[in-house]
């Protein structure tokens, strides 16, 4: 790969379909800020750093989306831009445009991740449920049993603790939102939950004894 | 997963000042002058060889070590230019007009004075001298290439290693033909080709790992 990456710069600053004067003007201001904005940076300047991540971010997820399908993917590839241009921040020269050092550090960053992808892919399977059911069969079969029967005894408990175990035990919710949810208040819940767990209990050893 | 935002606002609040590179051309320079105070040493420490001046006037002489210097100071220049992220590759090709003419220069001297090396042609001790000057000119100007080099890391580290390499193994090679009379040998060849291949081949499979080690933690901090 030989591409002059002056030219890459160019294709990256002018991503409308018909490129105008207007445009080109515009992008040409954009770099010039985006410059500047780096320069103050390495000076330390925190504002204009945080000015200028922010501005390039959306720019950087749109040339991420070219490599990318997976929109996590995108992101992580964004955030894995993000880190490098942070340590090779002194290697930016404000004589010289900004928009081919970025596109640069970015695609150089993509094309890693690819062949990342490309050699996990390689030598890597992923776990499919199947592949769990298969090894372990026991733990599929028995755990849907229990809870079967323990989803019947909490049908015979009183409302407010069928309701209080469901939100805050099987649902795994938080007192906050459980009670936002329910209506009733933080205490109410914790003590209803408390009863709950202690009927649930009775009645598991007295279904357990003979 | 951090989130965007948030990691751009961690950025930010660790935005200390930072120093900018200085342009390529002044690092490479900075680097050959190093080059030249080991050179230098070496010559105070171990001497001329004494046959240089005779040796200067003979054009093959004189073109394989002029080659052999162009294309460390070349390859020099373009290390430190790749390793910018700014800067075309087609930089890599510069030194490789130096680099082929010192290359055939050293295979037409072997093919020519290639019966000259007679039964006492060499000996053990001279070998082992010109063993220790390959490795006091080779192994500091490897380690500064590798410490100067250290922010292509996460870029083009294959190619900056390659380059760096060069530029030490050319540089190596100019230091061997100014104080060692075996030349046009097997063993010059050995170690010109060998020393470049080598390095070569280091940079290839090591590349990345070596810049890990130059290079400071936060230059990986997602791999």
């Amino acid at each position: 790969m030989t591409h002059d990456s002056r030219s890459r710069g160019l294709s990256l600053r002018l991503v409308g379909k018909h490129e105008s004067g207007a445009h080109e003007t515009a992008s040409v201001a954009r770099d010039v800020d985006w410059s500047i904005l780096m320069a103050c940076a390495q000076e330390g300047d925190r504002t204009a750093y945080h000015r200028l991540l922010q501005e390039i971010t959306p720019y950087l997820r749109s040339l991420a989306a070219r490599w990318h399908r997976d929109p996590g993917d995108v992101e992580d590839s964004v955030q894995d831009v993000l880190l490098t241009i942070h340590s090779i921040r002194k290697t930016y020269d404000p004589a010289r445009p900004f928009a081919p050092w970025l596109v640069a550090i970015a695609n150089r960053r993509f094309i890693d991740r690819l062949r990342r992808q490309g050699r996990t892919r390689d030598r890597e399977i992923p776990l499919t449920t199947e592949h769990e059911t298969f090894s372990e069969p026991q733990a599929n079969l028995e755990v849907k049993q229990d809870r079967l029967e323990l989803e019947g005894m909490v049908n015979d408990l009183p409302p407010a603790q069928q309701n209080a175990v469901r939100l805050l035990k099987l649902k795994e919710m938080s007192l906050k939102e459980a009670a936002a949810l329910s209506g009733m208040s933080i205490s109410s819940l914790k003590v209803n939950v408390h009863r709950a767990l202690k009927s649930l209990r009775k009645m598991l050893v007295d279904r357990s004894e003979p | 997963m951090i989130k965007t935002p948030d990691l751009i606002a961690s950025l930010a609040a660790n935005a200390t000042p930072v120093r900018r590179l200085r342009p390529p051309v002044m690092r490479a320079a900075c680097w050959l002058l190093l080059a030249a105070v080991v050179l230098t040493l070496l010559a105070v420490n171990q001497g001329i060889r004494p046959d240089l001046v005779r040796r200067l006037q003979e054009p093959a002489f004189v073109v394989c070590i002029a080659a052999s210097l162009l294309t460390g100071v070349l390859a020099a220049i373009v290390a430190f230019l790749v390793s910018l992220p700014d800067r075309s590759r087609l930089w890599l090709l510069l030194p490789i007009p130096a680099l082929i003419l010192w290359l055939s220069n050293i295979g037409y001297q072997c093919l020519t004075q290639w019966v000259a090396i007679g039964p006492d042609g060499m000996s053990f001790g001279e070998a082992a001298r010109c063993f220790a000057t390959l490795v006091l000119t080779s192994l500091p100007l490897s380690l500064a290439m590798l410490v100067m080099l250290r922010y292509a890391a996460p870029l083009r580290p294959i190619a900056a290693t390659f380059m760096g390499s060069l530029a030490v193994a050319a540089i190596t090679a100019t230091a061997l033909s100014l104080f060692h009379v075996i030349d046009a040998t097997a063993m010059v060849l050995m170690w010109n080709f060998g020393t470049a291949a080598l390095f070569v081949g280091l940079a290839g499979l090591f590349g990345r790992t070596m810049f890990r080690w130059a290079a400071p933690r936060t230059l990986y901090a997602r791999d």
